[in-house]
C-alpha cells in the first residue's frame, strides 16, 4: 500500500509517497500551478507514482495540505459575502473593538470588513445572555431580508445573532430560509461555525468561512475529480489548521478551518521526526523566503489557540498556535534614520529574490548577507540548479555598510545577527506566552531557511539542541503522512462551577459528545483507533481570560460529570492558574466558559527508516571554505555532503552541511552528531 | 577594555525591549481588571539604575514616560531600599502615574548587591474608592473625592507580600478581591522583569549592558533629530476649546518652535485649571507630547528617556496643563487629547502634507452601576469615535485615537455579567465632516437598564466644540447623553461631565461619540465615493445632496 502527502505552498508543490510494505519514500517536487492548485496535486501524484513504479490502485491513502483559504483571504478575492444580523447591530464587524490598527501611524488602516455596508441586513430579533428570546423573529421581516439578500446576489451568506452560542434557533431558522430560497448560495451560522461567546470575533469567523467557503467548495470538487482521474480509489483528506486530518465534506462545511493548513503540517511532521529521535519537547522554527512560522511542541502535542487573526480579522476556531514573523532570507535590510540596523518585515520574495540569485534583485537580503559570510555556497544552491551571483550580493550589502559607516563583513554579520534575534523574539514569544522555559525545549529547524539559522537563533535564546530533519525542504509533505483524523469540537457553557448543579455543563458536554461522536462515525475508517478528549475552558468569574483544564477521561466516556467531578476540575483549575501566574484564589467563583473536545481517530505512523552507520565524516567532505562565524572574522572549514552521512557520526563545528533544499550552519561552539535517522543533532554550548 | 561591537550593544537593546513586552505579557494574562486584561490599559517598562527610561511596552501611549516620575520619588525619598523591595503609589502628583486609578509598581533590581535598573509597570484599576463607583467621575471637585491616594510605600520584601498596602487598599476599593488579584499580577511582572534584566547582565556584563542602554538612549535622540531636520524652522500656534463646565470654556493653546534639531513646547495662552477632574498633572501632559510628536514626525522612534529628554516643555504654573495639588485630575485623558489636537493643529502648519483633521479626540468614558443580586456591579465602557480624515484619504470609522487606544467590551460579555441590554452598537451616519476626505464616523450605543435601577456616570468632550475640519474639510459632529431617545420622556444631559445620573428599569442611555474632521473641499470628493459612502449608508441622500452636490442621477 502507498501513502502520499502532497503539500501546496506559494512556489512549490511536495510530494511525498511512503511504500508501507518496503518502508521506502519517494520524494517528487514541482512548481505549483497559482489559478487551480489541484492541477499540480493530480500530476505530482503521477508523478510519483511512476517514481514509485506503483499503480493508482495500490494508492490507500492521500494526504493534502492547502493554502487556497489563506490565499483568498490575504489576496481579498473571496466570494461576495452578505450578512444578516441581529437589528441594531448591524456594524459589529466595522467597529471590532474599535482599537485602532496602529497607535502611532495615523496613516495605517482597518482590514476593511469582508461584508460591504450595503449587504448587511439586520433582522427583528433577540436572545438574552440566558439563550431566552426577548424578541422573536417575525416572518414578514424574514422574508423581507431574503428578498434583500436575494437582490444583491451574493455567493455567500453568513447569519449572525447576538447569543447565538446559547440558542441557535433563529440563527437555524434564518439560514434555513436562506438555503430553501437560494440554494446556490453558500449559507453558514455563528452557531454552526464556532458557537462560542464575543459577538465579534464569532461573526469574524463566521464571515470569514462564508467568503472562503464557495471558492473551497469549488476548489475540493475540482480535486476530488481530479484524483478520481488518475485512478487512485480513495478521497483525499485534507490537513487543517489544528493539525488534524479532515474529509472533504467536513473542509466544505468549515473552511475556516483550513486557513493553516500547510504550515500545521510542519509542525505535525516535525513533532513526529522528533518523537522518533526521543525529544517531546520543541519548538518548530519554519523559516521560508519572506516568514518564519514557530510553534510550541509540550509532551509532544503542539499548543492549541482559538485567538488567531488572519490579516487582522479574528478567527475563533482551534488553531495550532503558530506564531509568524517577517524573517526569512528575502528580508530586506536598511539603516534607519537613527543608524540602526533593520532586517524585515519587507521581502523580496522569491521575485525579484535576493540579489545573489540574478533575477533582478538589488536590495540587501538576509540570503545575501550569508553568500557573503560563506555559509551559503558562493557559487551555486539548489545542487547547482541556481548559480550564485557573488558580486550582485556584495553591491547589495555595500549600500548597507556604507548607511552603518562599517565594512562589508561587519554589515553581513549584523544582517545575520539582526535576523536572528527577530527570529529568537518569536521562539521567545510563543515560549513566555505559553509560561514556558525555552531553555528546556528543542529547536527543530526546517524550511528552505530554517538550518541556515537555527543553531545561532538557539544561542539567543539559550537553548542547547537543535534538530535538523532529513528532508527540511519537503517535511510539510511527510506531515501529511502522520496526521491523524481528529478535529475540535467547542461550545459555550457560561455557568459557575457548580458541584451541585452540573445540569447545563451536562447539557453542552452532551451536545458537544455527540457531535464529535457522529463526526467520527462518518470520519473514522473501519476499524481506526479512535479516541475523544476534552478539556474546559475555565476563569474566576469576571476574570475575562480562560485557562484550560483536562477534562477526567471518565467524564468524557460518560458524557457526564459524576457526582465529585466539577470539584475536581475546579481544584485542577485553582492549581494550573497558580502554576502560569503565581497565585490562585481558593474561595473564589469559578466560571467554565466553554468545552472543548476533540475527536481523533489515529492513522498508521510510518517508522521512519534508519540510515547506514559509520563514524567516519571522511567520504562526506565535499569541499573546505572560509565561513565567518564572528568578529573574529572567517575561519577555514570544512564542507560536507548531507547525503553522505552516517548514523553515529560526529561533526565538530565549525561545519557547513550542504543538501538539495537547505544548508546547515554548525557554529564554532556547536557539536553535530548523526543519529540513526538521519537526523542532525546539534549541541549548542552556552555562554 | 574590549571595544563594543555596535552589532551586539543593538541587539541586547533590543532584548531590553523584549523583556519589557515580556512583562506585559505577564501582566495582562494574570490580571483581573477587565480594563487590564481585555482593554490593556496597562505598561510596562525598564529602567536603567539611574532613573532613565530604557525601554517600555506600552499599549496606551498616555502611559509614555509616565512612570519616569516614580523613580524621582523613591530616589528622593526616605524609604530604604534593599534587594527584594518593591514599591507602589497612585500618587499623580509626586510621580505616580496620571490619575488615582492607574497604580504604578516598581522594583529595584540589584545583582550581587549593586543596583543594576528598576522594573516597573502601571496598570489601570476598575475602582480606587472615592465618591463614584469605578473612581473615574468627570465632576469631581478635588483629588480627595476621587478615590484613595497612595503614597509611594512599600508594598513587598524578600519575605514577600506585605499585608498592611494590600488590607488598606482593599478595603478603600468596592472590589477589593480584583485590587488584590491585579497587584498580585503587577507583581509578577515586575519580578518576570527583575529575572531578565538580571540575565541580560549575567550574559553580557554590566559594561556592555551600559553601551547597550545608552545605544539605545542615542538612537531615539538621532531619529528625533533626524526627523526635525526635515520640518521648516520656525514657531508655530493653535488653539482649541474644552466644552464648557460652569464658567468659561477653557483654552488649549500652544506655541511650537522648531530650530534645527531642536523642539520646544510652550502652553503659555492655556485656561486656568479646571475645578472638575480634567486637569492633566506633568507626566501626562508629557506622555501626550511625546505621542503628538512621534505621530507626526517619526512613528518609529522608541519611546525612552533620549527622545523625551530632547523635547522641551513648559506650561503655566496653575493652568489646566499644570495645576496645583490637589486639583481633580481623573478625567484628563479629555484634555489630553484636545492637547494632541492642538499639537497636531501647529504642526499641520510647519508640515501639512503629514497631519489629519481633528479626530473625535474623546475618551467618552462612561460608567453604569448599580445592585444585581446583592453584588455591587461596575460597567466601565469606552466608545471610540471618528478618526480625523488623513490628508489622502479618509478618516477611520470607530476608532480610538492619540493617547488611548482601549478596547470595548464584547456585547455577550457585558450582558452575561450586568443587568443590562445593548439595545444598539451602529456607526452614525453623517458624523463624518464632509471633505475630498471625509472623517471618520462616530458611534451610537443604546443601553437598555433591566435591573431595578442603576446609576450612570460620564466623562466626555467634544459635546460642545466640534473637531475642526482642514484645508475646507467640514467640521464632524458633536457627540451626546440622550435619556431615553425616541419617548415621551427624552431629554439630552447637559454635557459630557456627568454623575449619578439615575436610570430605572426600562430606561435606556444613547451614548453617542462624536465623528471628526474632514480634510479638503466636499466639492472635490469624486462622485464615485459619494456614491459608494451613500451605498454604504455612511451618509443620508440629504447630505450627499447639500453638501456634495450629489444628485442621484449622478
Amino acid at each position: 500500500m502507498l501513502r502520499i502527502g502532497i503539500d501546496v505552498g506559494g512556489t512549490f508543490t511536495d510530494v511525498t509517497a511512503l511504500d508501507a510494505a518496503t518502508g521506502r519514500f519517494y520524494i517528487h517536487k514541482l512548481p505549483s500551478t497559482t489559478d487551480d492548485q489541484s492541477v499540480a496535486v493530480a500530476e505530482g501524484v503521477r508523478a510519483v507514482l511512476r517514481q514509485a513504479d506503483a499503480d493508482p490502485g495500490e494508492v490507500g491513502y492521500l494526504g493534502h495540505g492547502t493554502t487556497v483559504a489563506t490565499n483568498t483571504v490575504l489576496e481579498s478575492n473571496g466570494a461576495l459575502t452578505a450578512l444578516v444580523t441581529t437589528t441594531g447591530l448591524r456594524d459589529i464587524l466595522e467597529i471590532g473593538r474599535q482599537q485602532r490598527p496602529d497607535l502611532y501611524d495615523m496613516d495605517a488602516d482597518k482590514a476593511p470588513s469582508l461584508v460591504p455596508r450595503s449587504l448587511v441586513h439586520a433582522v427583528v430579533e433577540r436572545m438574552s445572555a440566558e439563550g431566552k428570546v426577548l424578541t422573536p423573529l417575525d416572518e414578514d421581516d424574514i422574508a423581507a431580508a431574503v428578498d434583500r439578500v436575494r437582490e444583491a446576489e451574493p455567493e455567500a451568506v453568513a447569519v449572525c445573532f447576538l447569543h447565538s452560542y446559547r440558542n441557535g434557533d433563529h440563527e437555524r431558522e434564518v439560514a434555513d430560509r436562506l438555503r430553501a430560497a437560494l440554494p446556490e448560495v453558500y449559507v453558514c451560522a455563528s452557531a454552526e461555525v464556532a458557537p462560542v461567546f464575543r459577538e465579534f470575533e464569532r461573526f469574524s469567523t463566521t464571515v470569514v468561512n462564508a467568503y472562503v467557503g464557495p471558492k473551497i467548495n469549488r476548489y475540493m470538487s475540482r480535486l476530488a475529480e481530479r484524483i478520481r482521474a488518475t485512478g487512485v480509489p480513495v478521497e483525499p483528506r485534507v490537513i487543517g489548521s489544528s493539525g488534524g486530518m479532515m474529509s472533504l465534506d467536513s473542509v466544505s462545511r468549515y473552511p475556516v478551518t483550513t486557513l493553516l493548513s500547510g504550515p500545521s503540517a510542519g509542525v505535525v511532521a516535525a513533532s513526529h521526526v522528533a518523537g522518533q529521535a526521543g525529544f517531546s519537547n520543541l519548538i518548530t522554527f519554519d523559516m521560508g523566503g519572506t516568514s518564519t512560522d514557530v510553534c510550541l511542541v509540550r509532551d509532544g502535542r503542539a499548543l492549541v489557540s482559538s485567538q488567531r487573526r488572519i490579516n487582522h480579522r479574528p478567527v475563533r476556531t482551534p488553531s495550532l498556535d503558530i506564531h509568524t514573523v517577517g524573517a526569512g532570507g528575502g528580508s530586506i535590510a536598511r539603516v534607519d534614520s537613527g543608524g540602526a540596523l533593520e532586517v524585515g518585515p519587507s521581502s523580496a520574495g522569491s521575485q525579484p529574490g535576493p540579489a545573489a540569485y540574478g533575477r533582478g534583485g538589488v536590495e540587501p537580503t538576509v540570503t545575501d548577507a550569508n553568500v557573503l559570510r560563506g555559509r551559503l555556497n558562493p557559487e551555486y544552491v539548489l545542487g547547482g540548479a541556481l548559480a550564485v551571483d557573488y558580486a550582485a550580493a556584495g553591491r547589495a550589502v555595500d549600500s548597507v555598510a556604507r548607511a552603518m559607516g562599517a565594512d562589508r563583513s561587519v554589515a553581513a554579520r549584523g544582517i545575520g545577527r539582526i535576523a536572528a534575534v527577530n527570529m529568537a523574539g518569536a521562539v521567545r514569544k510563543v515560549s513566555v506566552e505559553a509560561g514556558e522555559d525555552p531553555r528546556g525545549y528543542v529547536l527543530v529547524a526546517f524550511g528552505g531557511a530554517g538550518p541556515l539559522h537555527a543553531v545561532e537563533v538557539a544561542h539567543e535564546v539559550g537553548m542547547s539542541t537543535v534538530l535538523v530533519p532529513p528532508n527540511p525542504g519537503t517535511l510539510c509533505a511527510l506531515g501529511l503522512l502522520v496526521t491523524d483524523i481528529r478535529t475540535e469540537f467547542a461550545k459555550a457553557v457560561l455557568e459557575e462551577a457548580d458541584e451541585r448543579d452540573p445540569d447545563k455543563l451536562n447539557e453542552v458536554l452532551h451536545e458537544v459528545y455527540e457531535s464529535a461522536r457522529g463526526w467520527l462515525a462518518s470520519e473514522a475508517p473501519p476499524g481506526a483507533d479512535t479516541k475523544i478528549t476534552g478539556e474546559a475552558k475555565m476563569r474566576y468569574a469576571r476574570q475575562n481570560f480562560e485557562l484550560s483544564v483536562a477534562l477526567p477521561q471518565r467524564v468524557i466516556d460518560a458524557a457526564r460529570f459524576d457526582s465529585g467531578a466539577v470539584a475536581e476540575i475546579v481544584a485542577a483549575f485553582h492549581d494550573l492558574h497558580a502554576k502560569s501566574y503565581g497565585f490562585a484564589h481558593r474561595d473564589a467563583r469559578v466560571q467554565i466558559v466553554e468545552v472543548q473536545l476533540t475527536a481523533a481517530a489515529a492513522v498508521d505512523k510510518p517508522e521512519l527508516p534508519a540510515i547506514a552507520e559509520g563514524s567516519e565524516s571522511g567520504e562526506a567532505l565535499i569541499g573546505r571554505r572560509r565561513v565567518d562565524f564572528d568578529a573574529s572574522g572567517p575561519v577555514d572549514t570544512p564542507v560536507y555532503d548531507r547525503t553522505g552521512l552516517r548514523a553515529g557520526t560526529v561533526l565538530p563545528g565549525p561545519a557547513i552541511v550542504e543538501q538539495l533544499d537547505t544548508t546547515t550552519v554548525i557554529t564554532p561552539d556547536a557539536t553535530a552528531r548523526v543519529d540513526r535517522y538521519g537526523n542532525l543533532i546539534i549541541e549548542v554550548e552556552q555562554r | 577594555m574590549k571595544t563594543l561591537d555596535p552589532i551586539t550593544v543593538q541587539v541586547i537593546g533590543a532584548s531590553l525591549v523584549t523583556v519589557a513586552e515580556e512583562m506585559g505579557a505577564v501582566l495582562r494574562r494574570a490580571s483581573y481588571s477587565t480594563n487590564i486584561k481585555e482593554r490593556s490599559d496597562c505598561s510596562t517598562a525598564l529602567f536603567d539604575e539611574h532613573g532613565k527610561l530604557v525601554a517600555q511596552a506600552e499599549n496606551m501611549p498616555i502611559h509614555m514616560g509616565s512612570m519616569t516620575g516614580l523613580i524621582d520619588s523613591l530616589v528622593a525619598s526616605e524609604l530604604t531600599v534593599r534587594p527584594g523591595d518593591v514599591f507602589i503609589t497612585n500618587d499623580p502628583y509626586h510621580g505616580g502615574g496620571t490619575h488615582l486609578p492607574d497604580i504604578t509598581m516598581v522594583k529595584p533590581v540589584f545583582a550581587d548587591g549593586e543596583l543594576i535598573g528598576y522594573s516597573a509597570n502601571i496598570a489601570h484599576h476598575s475602582d480606587i474608592g472615592g465618591r463614584v463607583p469605578g473612581s473615574n467621575a468627570g465632576d469631581s471637585n478635588s483629588l480627595f473625592q476621587e478615590g484613595l491616594r497612595i503614597p509611594l510605600v512599600k508594598f513587598a520584601t524578600m519575605d514577600g507580600v506585605e499585608q498592611a498596602p494590600l488590607a488598606f487598599i482593599g478595603l478603600n476599593s468596592r472590589l477589593p478581591q480584583e485590587r488584590r488579584g491585579d497587584m498580585l499580577a503587577q507583581l509578577a511582572s515586575v519580578e518576570i522583569g527583575e529575572r531578565q534584566l538580571r540575565e541580560v547582565h549575567r550574559r553580557h556584563g554590566r559594561e556592555t549592558v551600559g553601551a547597550a542602554t545608552a545605544y539605545l538612549l542615542d538612537h531615539s535622540r538621532k531619529r528625533l533629530a533626524a526627523a526635525l531636520r526635515e520640518v521648516p524652522d520656525g514657531t508655530y500656534r493653535f488653539h482649541d476649546l474644552m466644552d464648557p463646565s460652569d464658567g468659561p470654556a477653557t483654552a488649549i493653546a500652544v506655541a511650537i518652535t522648531v530650530d534645527g534639531e531642536h523642539v520646544s513646547l510652550d502652553f503659555a495662552g492655556t485656561g486656568p485649571q479646571s475645578p472638575v477632574g480634567i486637569n492633566v498633572v506633568r507626566p501626562a501632559l508629557e506622555a501626550t507630547v511625546y505621542y503628538a510628536l512621534k505621530a507626526v514626525l517619526d512613528p518609529g522612534i522608541p519611546p525612552n528617556g533620549g527622545f523625551f529628554d530632547a523635547v522641551r516643555i513648559d506650561a503655566p504654573h496653575g493652568s489646566i496643563v499644570n495645576p496645583v495639588e490637589p486639583a481633580p485630575v481623573t478625567a484628563r485623558t479629555d484634555t489630553c487629547q484636545r492637547v494632541a489636537d492642538v499639537v497636531l493643529g501647529a504642526l499641520a502648519a510647519a508640515v501639512p502634507e503629514r497631519v489629519p483633521a481633528a479626530s473625535h479626540s474623546t475618551v467618552t468614558y462612561v460608567t453604569f452601576s448599580g445592585e444585581c443580586d446583592g453584588d455591587f456591579f461596575v460597567y466601565p465602557e469606552v466608545v471610540a469615535g471618528g478618526g480625523g480624515a488623513r490628508t489622502t484619504k479618509d478618516g477611520l470609522d470607530a476608532v480610538q485615537v492619540h493617547i488611548t487606544n482601549s478596547s470595548n467590551l464584547p456585547i455577550e460579555a457585558l450582558e452575561q455579567e450586568y443587568p443590562l441590554l445593548v439595545d444598539t452598537y451602529e456607526l452614525i451616519p453623517d458624523s463624518g465632516g464632509a471633505g475630498t476626505h471625509r472623517g471618520g464616523l462616530g458611534v451610537r450605543r443604546d443601553v437598555r437598564i433591566l435591573g431595578d435601577s442603576a446609576e450612570f456616570s460620564a466623562h466626555a468632550d467634544r459635546q460642545a466644540t466640534r473637531p475642526w475640519g482642514l484645508n475646507g474639510g467640514h467640521d464632524g459632529s458633536l457627540g451626546r447623553f440622550i435619556v431615553n431617545p425616541g419617548r415621551d420622556d427624552e431629554h439630552r444631559l447637559p454635557g459630557g461631565r456627568v454623575s449619578g445620573v439615575q436610570l430605572r428599569q426600562g430606561d435606556v442611555l444613547r451614548v453617542e461619540s462624536p465623528g471628526s474632521g474632514g480634510f479638503g473641499d466636499p466639492a472635490s470628493r469624486s462622485p464615485e465615493r459619494v456614491r459608494e459612502d451613500l451605498r454604504n449608508g455612511r451618509i443620508t441622500e440629504q447630505a450627499a445632496r447639500d453638501l456634495y452636490g450629489f444628485r442621484s442621477a449622478d
